[in-house]
């Protein structure tokens, strides 16, 4: 037990500065670690005792807040439910999520990926309007259960380190954002599936995606967001068919 | 300095904050709205809460047993109008969340589904499974963005306020990621920057509830009211201090000790039947259940987790898988991967850690502080519904009942409100810069921010923690003295500009030493026991002729803070004995009895 | 002038080729596989067409060994194939809701794999007899 206290692992973390760095380049840590510790912790422990400089986001440590997302020896993972007993023996190498911009250390660029968030008309649109004296919409666990998972996302952008369409397509409107989209289109109380689906036909709506379906795996919150992406693959394809009738019928 | 103009300036973008900017974009659409927050909306730390928010919607439930759930567990200490208000006004928020499209849980009949919560007589805890905060933060956020005239800055850290002719008229930030300082002028503030609970060495608070809106307010001459009482939450994960919600007591979760013993019961809870009821055991308030745990723990009746922390059981395993799963997801989640337990079969070791902040900055029903121009909303804020003790699930109601207040009330004021100064503000605003930035370059003799932030996180859970002491509370007043002037030599090691997260949180613990020093100071004048704030030593009674007073805590630049008393607001409820279990049903029968004799 | 200078990080030209992509790019090759396949179906067809004479030819250059190891190769990629195909399926439709509750992917997946085994069984039986 007192041996297994002392441990110790090292990190290799992904450094950028940009007062000072041309590009990124992998600095070595070691930490001292006990069996509950988590990659966040470590982060802070090197933070609070050897260097001040190292940037990071994080706040809730519950796997909720969805600020703390890196790629863990290679994979997109959330480090405050990322433990070093898992990693064990290491060297872990450490760096920021993968295909987005680095602004410094571990934190990127986020403000792309929220605003395809709010593009996508994040909100209800009512069937029917009715003023809150007259109560909820009532929605049963089935009609609840249709769109459910896709509400649990917590934005931590994990899908779009896994995925390498949007790697190659930074425009790519992506998995977090189309399960978000697919939250909305799936809710019995909303009628605004028309508009969102006007938004996401072309390369940078859902035809980017090629189904590799590793966003889905990445995914902390079991979202599946492949899902989202490639349900709406089928209805932009049958849109489309349908409006070359429509346009038929009015000619 | 980059310069921006607009009519309401919303500090702080969690609940509270949203609530209040769509308000303000309902209430008045021709006016501009800055959200500000130092991280994006969604990560704001109501999305951490579990359990649920409060609004009566059966058939046997009334207001009144609200309003009285309320005022006695915050054992009297609590406005009642502004109670009042409260209670009438948080179900029509509950559906108005529900309109916005929150997945609240359901019954099968479609209608909202409701569960118990610790301290409140009948079940009127809305829930979306074990992520309410998260589901109200994340509809709330998405629902804000269908507002044009609200124009959010994300990432960006309030420095300080900016206050002219007595009047609050906007604020100086920090942009996170260029490390450049902007100015935003005003015709309103509001204060929603959340609660102070990282003052505290375990707690279950994200990192970023560090009481810097509190603070702001402090420094500008507003009273910290009630600042002493700080809730402990019973049922958190030992060392992390990560919450275990109190729905899973809700849900029918047993406390036990080492022993495999109920012990509640032996602390004026029981008696222990197998279904808690309603204030009885399991679901009594949180106050009561941390001093008994604090109680077992002296009696040696804990057990020790591999970390060395003493903790009690926390057993679910009688609610069966598929509830367990249904209902408490994150739960297991948590316990699985944090703790590699699964409730199913095991029962989770819990303690108490600090919570919540009842304290804050003092406003008025409408939600405006004495500083003409500003008003706060949310946990920084102190409106009176919570008294010496929250009930759980009352906080999330408050941000959405109060939240609006505070948009509707900055926009009005607004409306009516001269236009910013803004030479004047910009000269203030420019000298704030000066400040920080000599925070950031300034030589300091060598020491380093988290050494004194560690040291104030353990001075305030010995002086302040859930049993306190007269000479333990001094030692933490005298030991914040110290580390406030120590904090005036620090270093900082990263003298660069962009994302410098070195810099910030050097910052925050500003802002924390002086929230600190108002608990504190706030702590030791009190010298009776009232909900939160329990004394060992000889005051361990009420004592309503002195006491049932609020107290202020007044900034005092190089000095520690003054406290002051101001007057309850009684209207209806004549303060009694607080109590749960058999005891409680016995009195409240009584009291009914009277009232109707 | 900010010092911010955001770093954009290249995405590797041959990232398919890295082993987070192996399972994706050979589900990707082994359609080049059924498509192959397909063209070796078309070509047996136009044999037809064009008489007697190309048919027995066709048929002849499919008991050479070159074509029996195309063809077991062929076959795994038409099963890799499949098999992926049925594991994408549940994720190009919406979720199926069963008596208040989803319908986990694996069933959907394993259902349709076992319809489509029974077809191929069908097939074999009904050329057989
Ligand atoms: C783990 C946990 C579980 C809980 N569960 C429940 C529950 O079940 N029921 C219930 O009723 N209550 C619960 N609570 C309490 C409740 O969640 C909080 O009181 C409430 O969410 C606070 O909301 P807020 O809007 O006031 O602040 P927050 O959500 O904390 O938001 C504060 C905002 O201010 C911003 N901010 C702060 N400082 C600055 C600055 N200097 N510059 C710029 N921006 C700043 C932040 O970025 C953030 O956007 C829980 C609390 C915790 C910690
Ligand atoms: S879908 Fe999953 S991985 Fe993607 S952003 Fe949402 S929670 Fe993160
Ligand atoms: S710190 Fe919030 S998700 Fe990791």
């Amino acid at each position: 037990m007192a041996d297994r206290d002392r441990l110790t692992i090292e990190l290799w973390i992904l450094r950028y500065r940009p007062a000072q760095d041309e590009e990124p380049h992998f600095v070595s840590y070691t930490v001292t670690y006990t069996e509950e510790m988590s990659v966040l912790e470590a982060l802070q422990s090197i933070k609070d005792e050897q260097d001040g400089s190292l940037s990071f986001r994080w706040s809730c440590r519950m796997a909720i807040c969805g600020s703390c997302g890196m790629m863990i020896d290679g994979t997109p993972k959330l480090a405050c439910s990322t433990f070093l007993r898992d990693l064990a023996p290491g060297p872990v190498k450490i760096a920021p999520l993968e295909n987005f911009p680095i602004e410094r250390d571990l934190v990127v660029t986020v403000a792309d990926f929220v605003k395809k968030i709010e593009s996508i008309y994040p909100f209800i649109m009512p069937k029917e309007t009715k003023p809150v004296e007259a109560g909820e919409y009532l929605q049963t666990p089935a009609q609840m259960a249709a769109y459910e998972p896709f509400s649990d996302c917590i934005n931590c952008m994990l899908c779009y380190a896994a995925c390498p369409q949007f790697g190659a397509n930074p425009d790519f409107i992506g998995p977090g954002a189309m399960a978000l989209l697919q939250r909305y289109n799936g809710d019995s109380r909303d009628a605004g599936s028309r508009e969102r689906l006007d938004l996401i036909h072309g390369e940078d709506g859902v035809w980017s995606c090629t189904a590799v379906g590793l966003c889905s795996e990445a995914c902390p919150k079991l979202v599946d967001p492949a899902n989202a992406v490639n349900q709406n693959k089928t209805n932009s394809a049958f849109d489309f068919f349908l409006r070359g009738l429509r346009k038929e019928n009015h000619s | 300095m980059d310069h921006f103009d607009t009519d309401i300036l919303i500090l702080g973008a969690g609940g509270a904050g949203l609530r209040a900017a769509i308000a303000a974009a309902e209430a008045a659409p021709d006016q501009r709205v800055a959200l500000v927050s130092k991280v994006y909306p969604m990560r704001s730390h109501t999305v951490a809460a579990e359990g649920g928010s409060a609004g009566v919607v059966q058939a046997h439930d009334t207001l009144d047993d609200h309003f009285n759930d309320t005022v006695s567990g915050g054992d009297w200490l609590c406005e009642q109008d502004v109670v009042e208000y409260f209670v009438s006004h948080c179900t029509r928020e509950m559906i108005q969340l529900e309109h916005w499209g929150c997945p609240w849980s359901r019954k099968p009949d479609g209608h909202v589904n409701v569960r118990a919560f610790g301290g409140m007589k009948i079940e009127r805890t809305w829930f979306a499974a074990d992520r309410s905060g998260f589901h109200i933060l994340h509809t709330l956020f998405q629902t804000s963005t269908k507002y044009k005239s609200i124009e959010r800055f994300d990432e960006y850290f309030c420095v300080d306020l900016l206050v002219e002719n007595g009047r609050a008229q906007g604020a100086v930030l920090l942009c996170l990621a260029t490390g450049e300082f902007c100015a935003i002028t005003a015709r309103a503030v509001v204060l929603a920057t959340g609660g102070a609970g990282r003052v505290f060495r375990q707690n279950t608070n994200g990192g970023i509830v560090t009481g810097d809106g509190m603070a702001l307010a402090f420094r500008h001459g507003v009273p910290l009211r009630d600042m002493e009482f700080v809730q402990y939450h019973p049922t958190c994960m030992p060392g992390s201090g990560v919450l275990f919600t109190e729905g899973c007591r809700g849900e029918g979760a047993f406390l036990l000790n080492k022993d495999g013993y109920r012990y509640l019961q032996d602390y004026g809870l029981g008696p222990a039947e197998p279904q808690p009821r309603n204030k009885y055991m399991e679901l009594g308030p949180r106050d009561r259940l941390s001093q008994a745990f604090w109680q077992e723990e002296r009696k040696g009746r804990t057990v020790t987790t591999p970390q060395g922390e003493a903790a009690v059981l926390l057993d679910l395993r009688h609610l069966g898988r598929k509830r367990i799963e249904e209902r408490l997801p994150l739960i297991c989640e948590l316990a699985r991967h944090f703790m590699g337990i699964d409730p199913v079969d095991t029962p989770i070791p819990v303690r108490p850690a600090v919570h919540y902040t009842m304290g804050g900055i003092l406003v008025g029903i409408d939600t405006a502080s004495p500083l003409p121009g500003l008003y706060a909303a949310g946990e920084c804020s102190s409106i009176g519904i919570h008294g010496a003790n929250r009930l759980g699930s009352n906080s999330l109601a408050e941000l959405s009942v109060f939240g609006r207040v505070a948009g509707e009330q900055a926009a009005a004021f607004a409306k009516g409100a001269a236009a910013a100064e803004i030479p004047a503000l910009l000269d203030r605003a420019r000298a704030a810069e000066a400040r920080a930035l000599g925070l950031l370059n300034g030589k300091g003799g060598g020491e380093r921010h988290s050494v004194l932030r560690k040291e104030m996180a353990d001075s305030l859970e010995k002086g302040c923690g859930i049993y306190r002491l007269g000479d333990e509370m001094q030692q933490a007043c005298d030991r914040l003295a110290d580390l406030r002037h120590r904090y005036d030599g620090i270093t900082i090691d990263d003298k660069s500009r962009a994302w410098n997260t070195d810099w910030i949180s050097a910052l925050e613990l500003g802002y924390q030493l002086d929230v600190a020093q108002a608990m504190a100071h706030s702590a030791i004048a009190r010298k009776e026991s009232r909900g939160a704030h329990q004394r060992l030593d000889g005051y361990t009674q009420r004592d309503d002729a002195n006491y049932l007073r609020h107290s202020l805590a007044h900034y005092r630049k190089g000095a520690s803070p003054e406290i002051s008393y101001s007057p309850v607001t009684i209207t209806r409820s004549p303060p009694g004995q607080r109590a749960y279990g058999a005891l409680g049903e016995q009195l409240e029968h009584a009291r009914k009895e009277a009232t109707h004799g | 002038m900010s010092e911010r200078r955001p770093y954009v990080r290249r995405q590797s030209r041959l990232w398919w080729a890295s082993r987070t992509y192996r399972g994706y790019t050979l589900r990707e090759l082994s359609g080049v596989g059924v498509a192959v396949y397909g063209a070796v179906l078309l070509a047996g067809l136009d044999s037809v067409r064009r008489g007697p004479d190309a048919y027995a030819a066709f048929v002849g250059w499919l008991s050479t060994p070159v074509a029996i190891v195309l063809h077991l190769v062929l076959l795994a990629a038409m099963l890799l194939h499949g098999l992926t195909w049925f594991q994408t399926l549940p994720k190009t439709m919406p979720r199926l809701i069963v008596g208040g509750q989803a319908v986990p992917q694996k069933t959907i997946t394993n259902a349709a794999i076992g319809l489509a085994m029974l077809c191929s069984l069908a097939l074999v039986i009904g050329a057989l007899s």
